[in-house]
């Protein structure tokens, strides 16, 4: 039960985010629900995996391309590049604060020298950010590597 | 034009390809630059070669797709060279009101907020960062400032304003909205692009949205701290 509610928030509260970075990105009227409805399957599908054990690097790259081949039928019916709704439905799924941790780090090393915590900081929540961005655009780019190989998508 | 509101590469290449065989010239032949683009056209034994600069104008979806759909209907068959001028000229790009842009992203930092853990009170206080925090970028982006100054600033207002946070004790997790309110600045387009572009071989353009991802994050990440030092909160590590 427990699981099951946290599963609904983390899909609603990944929904709005994927909305409002549609917004920013001027996605099309008509294909904003789809980045709802994609934030919400991608980041609801990952806290599924992570609970189920899966490491979060493999947990992102397959709600990636879950998200990516629904993108496809989406988008051969709207005539439109998936990419115009499924990278705003990625958005919640960026690790945007190891990113900025990382950043910081190199800064405060540059500020107070190199200490081991602030290093491996760095080291560690850099790493995180690559890797899941790398999973992240290799899942969206899935379907065009294992299916639309010669003939595009629209 | 698709390369100016933020498409992929291979995207680019193959709607100009397309664009051009099915407007009747034998074979076009593109090579893409971080911030230019030369198109080759070989139509009845002439080779016309043009480069054209692109400046980057932010990204709109709207206009790639509809782009995209002009050169779908001159593929049909249902447009001309002429139409299809008249079509892409006739575009005019598509934007959201401001102020929904900007509630809308601090509604969406307070999510992040609220997903990282953080109590109601925070999440409130991060929605009044992250909308401030989006104004202080439209405000500068529609002065056209470079966008690392930008970036810098809107994470010194944002960071300024959840600070407060901190030193005031509003909520029990000031720490979690300091770091959810500038998630508003992280170049997840570019970063995405810059990684697909690279896995479709396009070393170059990748390795340029890459770096300027990269960027963007350093010029954040030096708002932050200069906000970090000017209030004496110190909320990342």
């Amino acid at each position: 039960m427990n699981t099951v509610f946290q599963l609904l928030q983390n899909m609603l509260f990944a929904a709005v985010p994927a909305v409002g970075f549609g917004l920013v990105f001027n996605v099309p009227r008509d294909a904003l629900i789809y980045c709802a409805a994609g934030g919400a399957i991608g980041r609801g599908l990952r806290f599924l995996l992570v609970t189920s054990g899966m490491p979060i690097e493999l947990a992102t790259f397959l709600a990636a391309s879950v998200v990516s081949f629904l993108g496809v039928y989406i988008a051969q019916r709207m005539r439109a590049h998936p990419k115009v709704f499924t990278v705003a439905a990625m958005i919640p799924m960026i690790p945007g604060v190891p990113f900025f941790t990382a950043l910081i780090a190199v800064g405060e090393i540059q500020r107070h020298g190199l200490t081991p915590d602030l290093f491996a900081t760095a080291i560690t929540s850099g790493l995180r950010a690559t890797f899941i961005v790398a999973a992240l655009a290799v899942g969206l780019a899935l379907p065009g590597l294992l299916f639309y190989r010669r003939k595009p998508v629209v | 034009m698709l390369m100016q509101h933020g498409a992929e590469s291979a995207l680019v290449e193959s709607v100009t390809r397309r664009l051009g065989l099915a407007l009747g010239v034998r074979s076009v032949e593109v090579a893409i630059m971080a911030n230019a683009l030369t198109v080759t056209t070989l139509s009845e034994n002439h080779c016309i070669t043009t480069v054209r600069r692109n400046e980057d104008r932010g990204i709109n979806m709207h206009m790639v797709t509809e782009v995209q759909r002009a050169a779908l209907a001159v593929e049909a068959g249902e447009l001309d060279c002429a139409g299809f001028r008249e079509r892409i000229e006739a575009i005019t790009p598509q934007r959201y009101p401001r102020w929904l842009v900007a509630l809308m992203i601090g509604l969406s930092c307070a999510c992040f907020a609220r997903l990282a853990g953080a109590d109601w009170l925070s999440c409130l206080l991060t929605f009044g960062a992250g909308t401030l925090a989006m104004m202080a970028r439209q405000w500068f982006a529609a002065r056209h400032f470079n966008p690392l100054v930008t970036f810098f600033a809107a994470a010194f207002v944002a960071t300024s304003y959840a600070g407060q946070g901190v030193i005031y004790k509003i909520g029990s997790t000031p720490k979690i909205a300091m770091a959810s309110c500038v998630l508003l600045l992280v170049p997840g387009f570019p970063m995405i692009n810059s990684v697909s572009d690279m896995v479709k071989g396009y070393i170059n353009t990748g390795l340029s949205r890459g770096m300027m991802a990269v960027l963007l994050g350093a010029a954040t990440s030096a708002g932050i701290i200069l906000a970090m030092t000017v209030w004496n909160v110190w909320g990342w590590l």
